[in-house]
């Protein structure tokens, strides 16, 4: 062995000097080194005083080893001789725990199945503990609905937990008192309202779809008959149940099931964004896009919005029109369905002059598609938009196939104008809030916070200490729900657990033990709670059982209802279109604003989670706060700069790129004010602006401080979700409103490659007939690649590759926080993002194509493609980025000196560079009025984060992951982490045999994971039967930046899109492809001359076929 | 003209350049001798709070390694036992020697006992344990001859050039599965040749030389 050889050529024995323990200071915990230490013997203190003790210099006596290193060190320690240690590391510790939790294995991960509640529904997770730590959320895949995606607000949720601004303790007006007196102030409160039956005490609950918190509303509302109920939810996602019920007779809820439809029309609903239960409509819709061969059929998507979304991006035909017209849209493709069985409706459709084509054709082919149709209105449209959806719906017969509709627990009555009524008048004395943040989201001409000081009492049970908690009498510190036990219902009716997968972290209390204790059940913990509720809703017989098979699983067998029949009577389509009043036309200098839900802090209630205010937004790319957004043609009546602030004079000197600013306007309605930069959004409605709701909070934490520009001000009861007669003024200030992606067209570059679906059935192998490497004849490279020149360095098992569905990613940024949290990949705050330092390792790029006002968009996800010749290995001066052998480009962070020559050197620009240890250092603060502060970032490296804000970000970390420092360079690593755990499991499993290879579907990249449209999928490309090397066999795969003959792991499938002929925008190609072909490019779909070269037709790549 | 610069300096570019050469060689010697791991690791053998000794334990009465250290076949991490496993035996063996004072407080009172760690690869290198047991690689490996140890002391200089002395050459450590606790156990040289080529190859043993193995 090597350490037997050096010595003898030295001739020194192996180990010179026993060296002592580092000699550091006595502080902390004492520990003795012998017993005779412990005991102080007289004998141990002479020994210890003298500085040579009798016998040290010569080592006669045969003593042991311990006294003698015992004698040694005590006197090292003494004299304080420091560095004799030699380079040794300091001494470190081991505390094992003194009795082992049952089943626990230090290192190894626990999964517990919880559920996110996410207002009436939930959404089953199975989450990632270590240590009992949890550390990533991923869906459920028992829950057939998901098929185990989420969406990115459940990603990120998981930040909420270790947010260090949280309310982390009980407070009576604002001071601070223990739970034990919290508690019984409580008590005290309810006490009063025993005697007359709960008379002036009020509810406040946002909408949940818990049945323990159902059943518990029902033992106090039997306790308190008088007490009256009030749901309030800025974003009123239950307006489908509410309407349904209404309209059926019967409380009920619709389910829409996308990927039964075949044709779509979407009445601005965000079905795939930010309505409820997005990730299952994703995985439906997409569904019914997957396209294997030319005989495949593809469902259509037709969608009429103001607002320009990801459901609009992935809209086969798109017609913008204001949000006050989309009723009068509805009417008029109701009556050409219904053909003269509505009369009524012409009063509705009259209010929309414009494309009649559009909407004729549109109407035959939903027609023609009969019971696969699926008509569905968004929340934000009035009660009649939605009755037509579903008459459409009922007399097409698609009801029972794309939607049914399934028995709902019956809505809270009163809403927040009651509450504010009863509160302004003075019958409500006590208001008991649940969650919500009324202070904050509440519409501004209740004045909610003054009704709220009238109360006596407020008991709030809140997440943040907010804007409510500001006059919050009593406010007690809320549970994150990974922290407490629940239930909830998801969207089709089934029932989930949610069961806690760590101890409260400061003292947090779930709204059901709030329940229990105004109910004064016998036990109010949530867990009693729970089991209660679930003894009432399973078959006799062994609970027990039934209990520990519902939490493992987290979703309860059959346990959703069956539909039921419903129909939508003549009767109140008429009632609501008399009581609909036709919005008075926009135009000139008045504008219609539209309050939306943000893809990012929701309605503010993500507002401090800096993965998402640093997620852009799927379609403006914005990051960190939001902005009016205009299209370029109301753009152009304000005056407002096109090039978004752009001196055209910087041009001249040189000075490219430097977007100074957008242009900062007064938005005013209803006397109403609110100022903040305009953004130019192609494809928006004209005489629209879009504001999404969630930022420009007064009372929030560190991350959203100075966030944005607040909507709920403008905001009010009569018109919540858009507003008419706004009007604008050019305050002649600029802003820096930072994005992302601010070069939004790929100008004729086929890196995105789309086609028609007839085109595509003309010529199925068009994508790879498209750019330099399809006309090009590729002489092969000239040096031998070194998986062929050592055959020895490719590994026979695995080979890694990954392939990219475009037809069904929809750009709804899951994937982009599901690798945040999975690889400890920092945020860096506004300022950084200014100067393109985001630490993101897989972005969406969004690239729109065609008219500046009426574009198409498309979205491709873009990590590290992993290329075999790679650009970036080969100009690392230290070695640090090198290839392996199963095909990965891997990254050694500990070589890297950040000379930056790889990242110069992608092609793709999917490296990304650690500039400023984002880890340790602050972010950038920003200040209540929107600037900001340059923080301590630029301190140096002493700035650091406060202890509590440090640690609760070391908890979140993914321990398998490196957490990396400033100077190095990092980059997606197709999740090398859960490579090697799978490939060591598999090893593990096979001991003394050969069985090496992990089967497909063992294990996945947490981005292919977390997908709700299966867009992304990894695999092991030399397993001919994995799903990925079935995709890249097909004709659709295609390399970005393929003539660059790097070779990526990464491939991408070329989008089809299914247009209808006889609408009046349809394209013969796509926009981008028209762009393509225009850049005197030939067309993908002939035949390109004498046929000297014909298609590049190359089967799926397999991994370096040879020098030539 | 008289001479500008003393005789001396003649010889000075040169003296200067041996002396930097002698000066250098002898400083590269120095750290590549004290500072690397073989010298700077091998042989600590810090004391531990409570004097527990392998010799007596997984040598003399020859409890299984595994006995204690549970988690080695399952996790990255070979863990230190909880100190109700220590009293699984010593509630009845040793009940009330005082060397043991420790690990009894310890197992009432919930104190964990603060075991000095004597074997630690840095934070950017991530091994795992189990993956290198069941695949035949035995402890006295990379921990030397524990089951004769008084006192752990580190055996073995655990450098990444040693990790990979054996990932290029598995077939000279690999050894039966069944065999891997069996720290005595003497294999001739032309056994673990003969023996070692054949599990490599059965087995499929990829000993990674990859730079993704181990640091991710």
């Amino acid at each position: 062995m090597e350490g037997e050889r050096l010595p003898k050529l030295f001739r020194l024995s192996p180990m010179k000097t026993i060296p002592p323990p580092c000699p550091e200071p006595e502080v902390g915990p004492k520990y003795w080194r012998s017993l005779d230490q412990l005991a102080e013997t007289p004998e141990f203190n002479e020994w210890v005083e003298r500085e040579f003790p009798a016998g040290a210099s010569e080592f006669t006596d045969p003593v042991s080893r311990r006294n003698f290193v015992k004698i040694m060190s005590a006197s090292f320690l003494l004299m304080g001789v420091a560095g004799l240690t030699g380079c040794r590391r300091p001494e470190e510790h081991i505390l094992p725990f003194t009795r082992l939790p049952e089943g626990y294995v230090h290192g190894v991960a626990q999964f517990y199945a919880t559920a996110r509640p996410s207002r009436g529904s939930a959404i089953p997770l199975l989450v990632k503990s270590n240590d009992g730590r949890p550390s990533k959320i991923e869906g459920n895949p028992q829950f057939s609905g998901g098929r185990g995606g989420t969406d990115g607000y459940t990603q990120a949720s998981i930040l909420n937990l270790y947010d260090p601004d949280r309310a982390m303790r009980c407070a009576r007006n604002g001071n601070q008192v223990s739970r034990e007196e919290a508690f019984q102030e409580l008590q005290s409160v309810v006490a009063q309202f025993s005697v007359n039956g709960g008379q002036g005490l009020s509810f406040l609950l946002e909408p949940s779809s818990s049945p323990s918190r159902a059943r518990l509303q029902a033992v106090i509302a039997a306790k308190f008959p008088q007490a009256t109920w009030h749901s309030f939810d800025p974003v009123d996602l239950d307006v489908h149940a509410q309407i349904a019920s209404n309209a059926a007779g019967q409380p009920v809820m619709p389910v829409f099931h996308f990927d039964k439809a075949r044709r779509i029309l979407s009445l601005d609903c965000d079905f795939l964004g930010t309505e409820q239960d997005s990730f299952v409509a994703i995985k439906g819709f997409s569904r019914g896009r997957k396209i294997e061969n030319a005989g495949n059929e593809l469902n259509r998507l037709y969608s009429v919005e103001a607002l320009f979304t990801i459901t609009g991006g992935a809209a086969d035909h798109r017609l913008p029109v204001l949000p006050s017209q989309v009723a009068g849209v509805a009417a008029r493709v109701a009556m050409e369905i219904l053909k003269g069985q509505s009369p009524g409706l012409q009063k509705v459709a009259d209010g929309y002059k414009g494309e009649e084509k559009w909407i004729t054709e549109c109407a035959k082919d939903l027609l023609a598609a009969g019971k696969n149709v699926l008509v569905v209105a968004g929340q934000r449209q009035p009660e009649v938009v939605h009755l037509i959806a579903h008459t459409i719906n009922q007399a097409l017969g698609s009801v029972g196939e794309t939607v049914t509709f399934i028995p709902a627990p019956a809505p809270l009555k009163g809403n927040l104008q009651d509450l504010a009524k009863t509160l302004s008048s003075g019958q409500t004395k006590a208001v008991v809030i649940l969650g919500a943040n009324p202070a904050y989201s509440a519409p501004a001409n209740l004045d909610f916070a003054v009704q709220l000081k009238k109360a006596s009492h407020v008991v709030r049970l809140g997440y943040y200490e907010d804007e409510t908690f500001a006059v919050t009498t009593l406010h007690f510190p809320e549970a994150h729900f990974l922290e407490t036990w629940g239930d909830g219902r998801t969207g089709d009716g089934t029932l989930v657990s949610i069961q806690p997968l760590i101890e409260p972290l400061f003292g947090g209390i779930s709204d059901l033990e709030i329940l229990a204790r105004i109910a004064g059940m016998n036990s109010f913990r949530p867990y009693d709670v729970v089991r209660d509720t679930l003894k009432g809703l399973v078959p006799e017989g062994d609970f027990e059982a039934s209990w520990k098979k519902f939490i493992h699983d987290g979703v309860l067998e059959n346990s959703a209802p069956k539909p039921v029949a419903v129909q939508i009577s003549a009767e109140k389509l008429n009632n609501a279109v008399a009581q609909f009043a036709p919005p008075q036309s926009a135009g000139g200098d008045q504008y219609e604003i539209v309050f939306h839900r943000d893809y990012s802090v929701d309605d503010g209630r993500y507002n401090n989670n800096g993965w998402l205010q640093e997620t852009p937004d799927p379609i403006t790319k914005i990051v960190w706060e939001n902005a009016f957004l205009v299209s370029p043609k109301t753009a152009q009546a304000l005056s407002l700069s096109l090039a978004a602030g752009r001196d055209p004079e910087d041009y001249k000197n040189n000075d490219i790129g430097v977007v100074k600013g957008h242009d900062v306007v007064e938005l005013e309605i209803g006397g109403r004010k609110i100022t903040g930069p305009v953004w130019i959004q192609p494809g928006l409605a004209d005489q629209t602006i879009a504001l999404a709701l969630g930022y420009g909070r007064t009372r929030t934490g560190r991350v959203g401080a100075g966030a944005g520009y607040n909507a709920y001000l403008l905001r009010t009861s009569e018109s919540p979700h858009f507003a008419v007669g706004a009007k604008v003024t050019k305050t002649g200030k600029i802003v820096r409103v930072v994005s992302t992606q601010e070069h939004g067209a790929m100008e004729g570059r086929p890196i995105i490659r789309e086609a028609n679906l007839e085109q595509y059935r003309k010529k199925t192998d068009f994508a790879r007939n498209m750019d330099i490497d399809a006309h090009a004849p590729n002489a092969g490279p000239i040096y031998k690649h070194p998986y062929d020149s050592n055959p020895e360095l490719k590994s026979k098992v695995h080979q890694w590759g990954m392939a990219v569905d475009l037809s069904s990613c929809v750009g709804c940024n899951a994937c982009v926080i599901a690798c945040q949290a999975e690889n400890n990949v920092p945020i860096v705050g506004k300022d950084q993002v200014n100067r393109g330092r985001e630490m993101h390792w897989l972005r969406i790029d969004r690239y729109f194509a065609g008219d500046v006002n009426r574009p198409q968009i498309a979205h491709q996800p873009m990590m590290c493609q992993h290329c075999e010749n790679a650009p970036c290995e080969s100009v690392c001066p230290v070695n640090a980025t090198v290839h392996d052998e199963e095909g990965l480009n891997i990254m050694a962070y500990n070589r890297c000196v950040g000379t930056r020559y790889c990242s110069n050197n992608c092609a793709w620009k999917v490296r990304r560079f650690n500039f400023f240890d984002y880890n340790k250092r602050p972010n950038a603060y920003a200040k209540m009025d929107g600037s900001l502060m340059p923080g301590p970032l630029y301190k140096g490296p002493l700035a650091k984060r406060e202890p509590l804000e440090y640690d609760l970000i070391k908890m979140a970390k993914n321990p398998d992951v490196t957490v990396r420092m400033r100077g190095v360079m990092e980059k997606c690593t197709f999740c090398i982490q859960r490579i090697e755990g799978a490939k060591i499991s598999q090893k593990v499993k096979a001991g003394a045999s050969g069985d090496v290879q992990v089967p497909e579907g063992t294990f996945t990249t947490a981005c292919a994971q977390v997908c709700p449209a299966e867009a992304i999928v990894f695999g092991n490309i030399l397993d001919e039967n994995s799903q990925v090397q079935q995709l890249k066999k097909r004709d659709r795969n295609y390399e970005v930046l393929g003539f660059l003959d790097t070779k990526p792991r990464t491939t991408y499938l070329a989008r089809i899109r299914n247009p209808n002929h006889a609408m009046p925008d349809f394209t013969e190609s796509p926009l981008t492809m028209e762009e393509y072909i225009k850049g005197h490019n030939p067309s993908p779909f002939e035949a390109h001359g004498s046929g000297a070269h014909g298609t590049s037709a190359q089967p799926a790549r397999a991994p370096s076929k040879g020098g030539h | 003209m008289s001479d500008i610069f003393p005789r001396w300096t003649n010889r000075l570019p040169l003296k200067v350049a041996i002396g930097l050469i002698l000066i250098g060689g002898a400083v590269t010697a120095g750290i590549t001798y004290y500072c690397t791991p073989k010298y700077t690791r091998v042989g600590y053998q810090p004391i531990q709070p409570v004097n527990f000794s392998h010799e007596i334990h997984a040598g003399q009465l020859g409890v299984d390694c595994r006995y204690c250290h549970d988690g080695v076949e399952k996790s990255w991490y070979s863990n230190i036992p909880s100190s109700t496993t220590c009293m699984n035996c010593h509630n009845q063996v040793l009940k009330d020697d005082p060397r043991l004072a420790l690990v009894r407080e310890s197992a009432q009172s919930g104190k964990p006992i603060p075991w000095v760690q004597v074997h630690k690869v840095p934070d950017y290198v991530y091994f795992n344990h189990s993956v290198h047991v069941n695949r035949g690689v035995s402890c006295v490996e990379c921990h030397g001859q524990v089951n004769h140890m008084d006192e752990v002391r580190h055996e073995k200089p655990l450098s990444m050039s040693f990790c990979l002395d054996c990932h290029r050459n598995p077939e000279n450590h690999l050894r039966n599965p069944q065999d891997v606790y069996n720290l005595d156990l003497q294999i001739s040289p032309e056994t673990q040749e003969k023996n070692g080529k054949k599990f490599v190859h059965e087995w499929k043993v990829n000993a990674s030389q990859n730079c993704s193995a181990c640091h991710r």
